[in-house]
């Protein structure tokens, strides 16, 4: 059943304790990158965004490690498992996973439609441009009242 | 004031004024002062005047600025918005981007009205989802704090 699930993507976002060693970021990553894999997934890329400020305090923190990934998969399940593996991670403070691919998909198609579009019927130069009424001789008052 | 039989020099000084809104991102700061146009005085809010806040959108008034009109008392001009996704074709709006959405919300963290900013309903659907994910991921404020 799961395996008949088209492919999806989603993008993974967490934050760090600002204070957290770099080892244990890349720990973090590679439990996620493991898990990944053992369930059939992928990951497309991984970026270390470094320590920003936070817009606001998340658990008494004004700034934190901010690692973006985007994962790719079949099953429903690897997502739970990924935030399950977050959750109980103490290093992470937040975390925000999002189902990416019908937007992607919508941009796609919005993009193919725009160009058959375009391919299709040349843009007429100037399409519908009115004339533009620009009376001149309002400016003429002005300066002289100046 | 509208006996004045030539009010040719109000027009004038005012579109040079008041149009500022529309394309520059500035709005945010001007979040408070931009919005004037739509509501400078009224007029008396005769009829149909209200329903002006509304037509930003791509299919707005007719064509082109909303021009002089001679007849009525309507003296004051608008410049007509247009949606800034739609002229740069912006088919997804990426939550992650935090400068590009920075100019859709106010200080405090509130998205910005369409009428203010000229987005049409369509991108600012997208803008809305956007900036509420950013939020849930700490780039974007709720509500920021004194």
């Amino acid at each position: 059943m799961e395996a008949n699930m088209e492919e999806r993507v989603y993008d993974l976002i967490f934050i760090c304790r600002p204070a957290t060693p770099e080892d244990e970021v890349n720990k973090i990553v590679t439990t996620l990158e493991h898990s990944t894999s053992e369930h059939g997934g992928k990951i497309e890329k991984t970026e270390r965004w470094g320590t920003r400020r936070l817009a606001y305090r998340v658990a008494k923190h004004r700034e934190g490690f901010f690692v973006y990934m985007v994962v790719k998969s079949t099953q429903g399940d690897l997502i739970k498992e990924l935030e399950r593996r977050l959750k109980v991670s103490d290093a992470v403070i937040k975390y925000q996973t999002i189902r990416l691919d019908e937007e992607l998909k919508r941009q796609q198609k919005l993009g193919k439609h725009r160009e058959r579009r375009a391919s299709r019927r040349p843009r007429k130069q100037a399409p519908g441009a009115p004339p533009a009424p620009q009376p001149p001789q309002q400016q003429v008052p002005a300066t002289a009242a100046e | 004031m509208s006996d004045q039989p030539a009010p040719h020099e109000t027009p004038s000084a005012t579109p040079s004024a008041s149009p500022s809104p529309s394309p520059s991102p500035v709005h945010r700061s001007e979040g408070h002062t931009g919005g004037p146009p739509r509501r400078s005085e009224g007029h008396g809010g005769g009829g149909g005047q209200r329903r002006e806040g509304g037509p930003g959108g791509p299919g707005g008034p007719g064509g082109g600025p909303g021009g002089p009109r001679r007849g009525g008392k309507r003296q004051y001009f608008r410049k007509k918005k247009v949606c800034r996704f739609c002229v740069e074709h912006v088919d997804f709006i990426d939550y992650k981007r935090v400068e590009m959405l920075q100019p859709f919300v106010q200080e405090r963290g509130k998205i910005l009205p369409r009428r203010m900013t000229g987005t049409c309903s369509r991108h600012q659907r997208w803008l809305g989802e956007a900036i509420k994910r950013a939020r849930n991921i700490a780039l974007l404020p709720f509500a920021t704090e004194l």
